[in-house]
């Protein structure tokens, strides 16, 4: 590990001791248990599969701020704040 | 334990140390699945078995669906070859006789003993036969519950089907907790759709112990938007018999009967009676007076052994519901859990998420969902500012929502065993 990433580490595990801070693996895989339905493209759960972070991450602010029409993920983006929405984002682009 | 500690801990020494453990999930449902799924994408070479005694697993998400005829079993049925082939999961089609906590072995129904490092348990509901006398294993022949999904279900779907023109068809709702809280509605819902078009004098009558149910308005405006619910030939009433909950069957008339002796005879009985953790967790000592297995959210071990994680149904995740979603959901936190153990990491704070879907017709779908995460006395809190059931407004809200839905369900099914 770098030592500027350990002392941010360290400075973290000081700083915030009770900080819960988010894992976006997690958040991630709990995601893909519905957007990974291939069978029904028109009528179905949209595939986030070659999305941009970008993307993901305009379509997740919008969910939240009511910007945007929809049935369920306004109601599951407003359990994150916007840079954890950020963050998790940038993982499910990168994986 | 601090969070911070977590972003620590991936030093490379640590690493490989305990990747070759044995890893024992037991029990091939949503969340036994999942676990094993989720823990072979974090360690590559972990020895990871699942032990399940079906080869085939039927889901009971989308079984009530089979009663307004729009899927089949064999379209609810999955195996475990891609957890095998595709996964490297090991699988032995066996039970789990007992556990031997202190020596960490099980002992198998065939008689094989098999050691583990970690176990986790995923072993689902039993039921309460004690809790409405008269109403034994053996009578759920004649009386399907259907709360576990395959011949108890076409069973019920038979006796439907089956019923004499303007027949009561009595729904006993079970008491909290219990698997599937809108479970029983669904089931009154897909019942009706199919009753309007075959036998629309009939009616279905809910009894419930509870003072309430879950998305309770969405389920009430749907009935009577398409059941004429309300009104003096709905097709389905719900009844709450909180204070004189139905305690008793008599076979023969066809009867159930309240603690004060209220009487309701129908053509059609459906008990699903009130539940507790499977047989084996009780038996292994995991369970608690309230008959679930009470864990360390953020773990998922049992607070009696440290070396068993339990998840799904058989865990007491309140105030996460019993769900197929929050089973799978359980089991990818459980997963990152065991592998920080394993590697002696501390691992990062755990979520969840849960989202339940229910079909009142089938282009009506409403939804709940929910997310949650640890309080400050590290107990597992809905996020409050998320969450809630579906809004009320344009009438293509509900047409959506049944087609995703059925997306849901296929996609988790995918997520969990394939
Ligand atoms: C009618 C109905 C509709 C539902 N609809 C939905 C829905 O739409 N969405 C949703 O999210 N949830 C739904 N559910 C809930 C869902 O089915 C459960 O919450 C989910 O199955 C829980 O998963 P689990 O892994 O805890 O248990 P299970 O799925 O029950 O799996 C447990 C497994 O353990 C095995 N087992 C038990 N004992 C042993 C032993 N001793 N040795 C080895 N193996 C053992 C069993 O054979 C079984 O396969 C519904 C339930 C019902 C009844
Ligand atoms: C229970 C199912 C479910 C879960 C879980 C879920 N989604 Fe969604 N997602 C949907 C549905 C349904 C839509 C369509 C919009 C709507 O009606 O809410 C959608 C749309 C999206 C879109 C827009 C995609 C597009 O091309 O229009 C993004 C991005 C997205 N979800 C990201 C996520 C992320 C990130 C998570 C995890 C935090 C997540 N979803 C979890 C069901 C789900």
């Amino acid at each position: 590990m770098q030592l500027k990433q350990r002392l941010t580490a360290l400075w973290l595990m000081w700083s915030l001791p009770v900080f819960a801070e988010i894992n976006p693996q997690l958040v991630a895989l709990n995601c893909v248990s519905c957007h990974q339905d291939h069978a029904a493209p028109e009528r179905g759960i949209p595939l986030l599969v070659g999305l941009s972070a970008q993307t993901i991450q305009q379509d997740l602010l919008d969910f939240k701020y009511d910007r945007k029409s929809a049935t369920l993920m306004p109601r599951i983006a407003k359990g994150f704040s916007d840079d954890e929405l950020r963050v998790i984002a940038e993982y499910i682009a990168q994986h | 334990m601090t969070a911070g500690a977590g972003v620590l801990s991936g030093c490379e020494n640590v690493r490989h140390k305990n990747t070759m453990a044995n890893v024992v999930v037991v029990g091939g449902g949503f969340g036994g699945a999942t676990a094993a799924k989720t823990l072979r994408s974090l360690a590559a070479d972990l020895n990871i078995t699942l032990i399940e005694p079906k080869a085939d697993y039927i889901t009971c998400p989308g079984s009530n669906w089979l009663f307004a005829g729009l899927t089949s079993l064999p379209q609810l049925t999955v195996d475990y070859l891609a957890l095998k082939q595709r996964h490297g999961i090991r699988l032995v089609t066996d039970s789990v006789k007992s556990i031997d906590r202190d020596r960490r072995r099980l002992r198998l129904t065939s008689g094989q003993d098999l050691a583990y490092d970690r176990l986790i348990l995923s072993p689902g509901i039993a039921f309460q036969w004690d809790a409405i006398s008269g109403y034994t294993a053996a009578m759920a022949n004649v009386f399907p519950h259907a709360w576990q999904a395959g011949t108890q279900t076409t069973l019920l779907v038979r006796q439907l089907q089956a019923m004499p023109a303007g027949g009561v068809v009595l729904i006993v709702a079970p008491p909290d907790p219990y698997r599937c809280p809108p479970g029983p509605y669904e089931r009154a819902s897909m019942m009706a759709y199919w009753l309007k078009q075959h036998n629309p004098r009939a009616k279905i009558i809910i009894l419930d112990p509870k003072r309430g149910f879950s998305k309770q308005a969405l389920f009430e405006a749907g009935w009577r938007q398409h059941f004429r619910y309300g009104t003096a030939d709905s097709l389905i009433e719900w009844h709450s018999l909180a204070d004189n909950p139905i305690t008793q069957l008599d076979a023969q008339t066809h009867t159930v009967i309240s603690d004060f002796g209220d009487r309701f005879r129908g053509d059609v009985l459906n008990i699903i009676p009130a539940q507790t953790a499977a047989t084996l967790a009780s038996e292994a000592s995991l369970t608690d007076k309230s008959g679930w297995c009470p864990v360390n959210p953020q773990t998922s071990q049992s607070l009696f052994d440290p070396y068993i994680h339990v998840i799904g149904d058989a865990a007491h995740f309140a105030p996460i519901p019993k769900s197929a979603f929050a089973a799978n959901s359980e089991a990818k936190a459980c997963a990152i859990a065991v592998y920080s153990l394993l590697n002696e990491q501390t691992a990062s704070t755990a979520n969840w998420l849960n989202i339940c879907y229910s079909l009142i017709t089938p282009e009506h779908g409403i939804s709940v969902a929910g997310i949650y995460e640890l309080d400050g006395e590290h107990a597992v809190a809905a996020v409050r500012e998320a969450g809630g059931v579906s809004q009320v407004g344009s009438p293509e809200l509900p047409i959506l929502e049944a087609d995703y839905a059925r997306s849901a369900y296929q996609s988790l099914v995918n997520n969990s065993f394939r």
